[in-house]
């Protein structure tokens, strides 16, 4: 499937979470019948998400909270922390509840 | 249905269905591995799974490796064998693994699409643009547990 270019929408009025979305509905769109990572997380829409920078984290941490999701393979670049021990690589629900665990620690939730 | 058939033209008219919910949290390497709990994958070892031992490498050879680890070997044909197991690589035009299915004991198969759902499909059903075709087909001797479910 062709990938759109990201960032096309107007930004004006557009909110931290409208942009986050946006883009998040964009990268499932066009990578969620993907299995590799590194086509995954190589997504422009993914790598837009991750320039957001610290302000995404809030929202991300929220999703964690409901399900297992890949933020956790965004987490560390934007943080520059990785609370996941070695054995747990891939795990993803063991991954969510390490970085749902960092957040307690970082007074995010 | 809709999504999945616009992506995979050869399901229309076919009698696949939707067997799971969305998942984020195992991909289509894992489903045919039997593993439920990771994303298996041989890219960045901070994010996914990979067998010790087998280069992290997007190769038909590193996927082929990962497999052996489960006792999988390469087979020449997909029809259904009693007391085989059997799996299907996709690869891309260049060579490049895009996806796995796991035969049934009917003789259909069960794939995991990405962070999508799992479907039960006929093997060229997912043959095109996306995944590419298939290139390796994998048996190994079905285990024990296996067995007693198909009887």
């Amino acid at each position: 499937m062709a990938t759109n270019p990201v960032g096309t929408a107007p930004a004006a009025t557009e909110t931290i979470e409208e942009r986050f979305r946006r883009l998040e509905t964009q990268w499932r769109a066009e990578t969620g019948h993907l299995s590799s990572s590194s086509k995954i997380v190589g997504h422009p829409a993914f790598r837009e998400i991750i320039r957001m920078g610290t302000v995404v984290i809030p929202l991300m941490l929220r999703d964690l909270e409901q399900q297992p999701r890949l933020w956790v393979w965004a987490l560390p670049e934007i943080t520059g922390d990785d609370p996941v021990p070695v054995a747990h690589r891939g795990d993803i629900v063991k991954m969510t509840a390490a970085w749902l665990d960092w957040a307690k620690e970082h007074g995010y939730r | 249905m809709e999504r999945l058939e616009a992506l995979f033209p050869r399901l229309c008219g076919t009698a696949y269905r939707i067997t799971s919910p969305a998942s984020d949290v195992y991909n289509c390497i894992a489903w045919a591995a039997g593993d439920t709990a990771r994303w298996w994958w041989p890219g960045d070892p901070t994010r996914t799974y990979w067998p010790d031992g087998v280069p992290r490498l997007e190769t038909l050879a590193a996927f082929r490796d990962a497999f052996a680890t489960l006792d999988y070997d390469a087979c020449e044909q997909a029809d259904p064998e009693t007391g085989f197991e059997k799996i299907a690589l996709f690869a891309d035009a260049e060579g490049r693994p895009t996806h796995a299915a796991r035969q049934l004991s009917d003789g259909t198969w069960t794939s995991k699409l990405g962070l999508s759902e799992d479907i039960q499909h006929g093997l060229a059903d997912l043959v095109g643009d996306v995944y590419g075709s298939v290139v390796l087909i994998l048996k190994r001797v079905a285990p024990p547990s296996v067995l007693e479910t198909k009887v």
